[in-house]
């Protein structure tokens, strides 16, 4: 948890870093009177690199991911709940005595 | 629906409490979520939290759930005095709640006076003529009294108002079978099966009813749903591959005279037949041989 945590803050600073830098291109290119066409190759770079960093951040921090298959070991469902809706008391039960004589005390 | 992790949860869970080792209220919860009917125990831990002063203040505001599912768990292993304490207890606490009324029409139930029980469901009914859990202690105690007819009737009344209740729908089914009314079980299974088509067991259930049914089509569908409950549970229901296995000789035998449909493939009878003998190689290698010599008759 704890690398991929570091990952996770070094992918915000990427990020952070190149919408900075890409802020001043185009501070210098007004001042250049020139045109805007796009962030340099190397802030690009820096973009796709912070991408794949948060990305990875995001899927290892939280944990395991949980089985979606109905039919794998810890998702298959092998019995259905007991129908307590529709519960009746005189069964044959009834006869037999418990071992303990339960009572609540107070 | 109790998946197989709920399953060996709940059963260790169960070992570790009989053997003195703690966890009871864990276990208490645990049979609550998963509504599984284990009344013994839960009385036995339940009454020994609730007869522990501290382990009482411990549990704070859940403490009067846990006096709703012992009193329940004692109606049904029939201690009714421990069960009248604990309604007593919850009715001191909340004096004018529908929840104590419902408990003490239980006990009604459990102790056999049908007709005060009777009285009291009604007049509960005047305050909320919609409480869909007094309509279903109606059907029951006409089920326990032994009137099938007048709960299928009742029943019957129930699902044309609350058509989405699956377990309503559950209980007529099991009722036509227990009555052999094949025919209406089968709708009721139809039913359950749109409702929640990813359960595997109301496939098998409708499986089973339909090959009790017969005739050639019942036995193509039933073959057709034994094949989606082995789908659903990854090939660990014995039964449904007992179920392939069944069908395909019975649809062998039925269509022996007409000569144009027997291009059905084999495979899924053999494909069965090798799972099945793989699982009990596994569990029950002594029985192997009983399994082989029934499939080979099987296979005539």
């Amino acid at each position: 948890m704890g690398l991929g945590f570091i990952f996770g803050v070094f992918g915000v600073l990427f990020l952070f870093h190149a919408a900075y830098s890409t802020i001043q291109y185009r501070g210098l290119l007004k001042i250049m009177e020139e045109e805007f066409s796009g962030p340099p190759m190397n802030v690009v770079l820096e973009l796709l690199l912070g991408f794949v960093f948060c990305v990875s951040a995001a899927l290892t921090v939280p944990g395991n991911f949980l089985s979606i298959h109905p039919d794998s070991e810890e998702n298959r469902i092998v019995s259905l709940p007991a129908n307590l809706d529709f519960m009746i008391f005189n069964h044959r039960a009834k006869a037999l005595p418990l071992e303990i004589d339960m009572k609540l005390k107070h | 629906m109790v998946s197989k992790t709920e399953e060996t949860q709940l059963n260790s869970l169960e070992n570790q409490v009989d053997n003195g080792g703690g966890g009871a209220w864990e276990y208490l919860c645990l049979v609550r979520k998963l509504k599984a009917r284990r009344s013994e125990k839960v009385l036995k831990y339940g009454l020994s939290i609730l007869n522990d002063p501290k382990k009482r203040s411990a549990l704070g505001p859940e403490e009067w759930t846990l006096y709703e599912q012992v009193a329940i768990a004692a109606m049904d292993c029939q201690c009714l005095d421990v069960a009248k304490d604990c309604i007593k207890a919850l009715q001191k606490k909340f004096p004018e709640s529908k929840r104590v009324g419902r408990l003490n029409g239980m006990l009604l139930e459990a102790k056999g006076s049908w007709g005060e029980a009777e009285k009291a469901y009604s007049s509960l009914l005047e305050d909320n003529p919609l409480d869909q859990v007094i309509h279903k202690r109606r059907v029951a105690m006409a089920k326990a009294q032994g009137n099938i007819s007048g709960a299928i009737e009742s029943l019957n009344k129930y699902l044309e108002i609350f058509m989405a209740d699956h377990e309503a729908w559950r209980e007529l089914a099991e009722i036509y079978v227990s009555l052999q009314m094949y025919k209406q079980a089968a709708f009721c299974y139809e039913e359950l099966i749109l409702s929640q088509p990813t359960v595997p067991l109301y496939h098998l259930a409708y499986a089973d009813v339909l090959y009790t049914l017969g005739g050639l089509e019942n036995l193509h569908t039933a073959k057709k749903y034994y094949a989606s409950t082995i789908d659903l549970t990854g090939g660990k229901n014995t039964r449904a591959l007992f179920g392939i296995c069944l069908c395909t000789s019975a649809i062998a035998q039925v269509s022996k005279g007409r000569n144009k449909e027997d291009k059905e493939s084999p495979e899924l009878h053999s494909l069965a037949a090798t799972a099945l003998e793989k699982d009990y190689k596994q569990r029950a290698s002594d029985k192997l041989g009983l399994l082989t010599s029934a499939l080979r008759s099987l296979k005539t």
